[in-house]
């Protein structure tokens, strides 16, 4: 059966006065990979910050219109556990300066989440196996997270993510500054993990799209071009732009 | 510098270099001088007089024919007016620089900002003042003690003098977190206050530590107003609510009152010495804080 775990109606949003997204609708369904592709300022970044609430962060925004999550407005849900249940997983990965085993630990500690020390390891390594980590890490998990390749620190970012057992988990562009091996890494990781949770997938790369996507959308200055099955997107786009733009012909009007 | 010829230029560019130099050169002189000077005359006390005396001795009567230099009331006193204005000025240091960075709107924390700078620029024999005729009087009466001028006394008008030090340099450390980290904490679900809790305190806390050291520092050197509301009483202090006599107090009372080259004269100075060390060690280990906050 179909379920939608996050259906976007109608929304527009705003910063200052000028008008980011217009009037999107989409359903998101449970344990799938959403990919979103489209040219930089097209809105992808926003969209995924309206989503956890991230956006509001910033006083010159404002928004219009509706996000359920389970059939619940995100809007009438309290702020830190929405987040809680829609992740976010930002380009850059920027651990904390601490070890491997506190990064994970330290946000779950803080939210009184986790307190006895057994529970704490249980949760390190169930967070790192799940991220495909563990194995690279688990002799020196007191090393300091800074000290790990960019691969392993997006990782890291990932196990932490996963670590406060979230629904949703957004990606936003993971693998721009990764090599090859750590970026098929990561999208390994991602294919295995829609089988858990919900994804959502921004991206500059439209091969990347084609990958790993279940579904891609096409986003043009803050407005929803298209949308279908990965496999249907890209072998029959149906709009003349969306075509353009995975081609490689796009030119910025 | 064209029509010059080759020569001249050359010429030229020596002088300008060795002016450089000379100017970049000048204050490490001058900072070895002092140290050295400091050290010369201490030297010669300490070989008169045992050094272990010197620093554990608790009587200070340097006018006596078998006269005794222990500078240890003296340590006690800077020791404990120093602690206890740490106490008072390093929460409230911390905590406003927390409000006027992460709480504050733009125009409250520049208004707040420049506020605070001006706090520091009050001289300290005004605030010694200030503290004579307004917190001197109300401690004596709050705590029915026989006298307002206590360690307690110094330690409040201390820390009064110490916090824009502590507020500024930490609210530089707590604003200089990338923006990243705070979005990061809050995605992962923290409130406000556990992002600042989580985050800030955490990765500003080697600037915020710095900051206390050189607040510390301040507070250590500090002579006219610990003069006028510390009590000068040259014995160990019992109790926050005794009088008690600082380092810095002793040399500025007593050096008027000595005889050039005597053995008194020459006790000040190592007063002076001691005194150089402690805010040396202090400032060292505040280089060491800033230092890793750089290189994170």
């Amino acid at each position: 059966m179909v379920n939608n775990k996050i259906e976007v109606k109608n929304f527009n949003c705003y910063y200052n006065h000028d008008h980011i997204l217009k009037s999107l609708n989409i359903n998101i369904i449970q344990n799938e990979i959403l990919t979103i592709i489209g040219p930089a300022n097209s809105g992808k970044t926003t969209f995924l910050k309206a989503l956890n609430r991230m956006n509001d962060l910033n006083i010159t925004y404002s928004y219009k219109g509706e996000i359920f999550l389970d059939k619940n407005s995100i809007f009438s849900m309290n702020m830190e556990k929405l987040r809680q249940r829609i992740g976010i997983l930002f380009a850059i990965p920027l651990p904390l300066p601490m070890s491997i085993y506190e990064n994970i630990v330290y946000a779950p500690k803080c939210l009184k989440i986790v307190n006895k020390k057994q529970d704490q390891d249980i949760l390190v390594e169930r967070s790192l196996k799940n991220a495909f980590l563990w194995n690279e890490v688990k002799d020196r998990l007191n090393l300091s997270a800074m000290k790990i390749s960019g691969g392993q620190q997006q990782r890291l970012c990932i196990a932490r993510t996963l670590a406060m057992n979230p629904e949703v988990i957004l990606f936003d562009e993971p693998c721009s500054g990764l090599d090859h091996i750590s970026t098929e890494k990561i999208e390994t990781l991602m294919t295995e993990l829609k089988y858990k949770y919900t994804i959502l997938l921004v991206t500059n790369n439209v091969k990347q799209a084609s990958r790993v996507g279940d579904k891609t959308a096409f986003f043009l200055n803050g407005e929803l071009i298209e949308i279908n099955q990965t496999d249907k997107f890209f072998i029959s786009p149906k709009n003349k732009q969306t075509e353009n733009y995975i081609t490689g012909r796009y030119i910025i009007s | 510098m064209y029509y010059f010829g080759k020569n001249m230029r050359k010429i030229l560019y020596i002088i300008i270099e060795s002016i450089i130099f000379f100017c970049g050169i000048l204050s490490i002189i001058f900072v070895i001088l002092i140290f050295g000077f400091l050290f010369k005359e201490s030297f010669v006390f300490l070989k008169n007089y045992n050094i272990v005396k010197f620093l554990f001795g608790r009587f200070w009567y340097p006018t006596l024919e078998t006269a005794l230099f222990g500078i240890l009331p003296f340590i006690c006193g800077s020791v404990l007016v120093s602690v206890g204005a740490c106490i008072i000025a390093v929460p409230i240091g911390i905590m406003t620089a927390l409000f006027i960075s992460e709480v504050a709107s733009k125009n409250i924390r520049n208004i707040l900002k420049s506020l605070i700078e001006l706090m520091a620029a009050i001289p300290s024999i005004v605030i010694g003042f200030i503290g004579m005729a307004t917190i001197v009087p109300i401690v004596k009466n709050v705590f029915s003690i026989p006298t307002g001028l206590t360690a307690f006394t110094g330690s409040l008008m201390l820390a009064f003098m110490a916090i824009p030090t502590i507020v500024t340099i930490s609210e530089d450390a707590i604003h200089s977190v990338p923006w990243q980290y705070r979005e990061g904490a809050l995605a992962l679900g923290a409130t406000k206050w556990q992002m600042m809790k989580i985050v800030i305190l955490k990765i500003a806390m080697p600037g915020i530590m710095g900051a206390i050291m050189l607040g510390i520092g301040r507070v250590v050197g500090e002579t006219m107003a610990v003069i006028m509301i510390t009590g000068n009483a040259a014995h160990i202090p019992t109790s926050i609510f005794d009088p008690v006599r600082t380092l810095t107090a002793t040399i500025a009372t007593e050096m008027g009152e000595t005889v050039k080259g005597g053995i008194h004269y020459k006790s000040l100075f190592a007063i002076g010495f001691v005194l150089f060390i402690i805010t040396f060690i202090v400032n060292f280990i505040a280089d060491i804080f800033l230092k890793k906050n750089k290189n994170l």
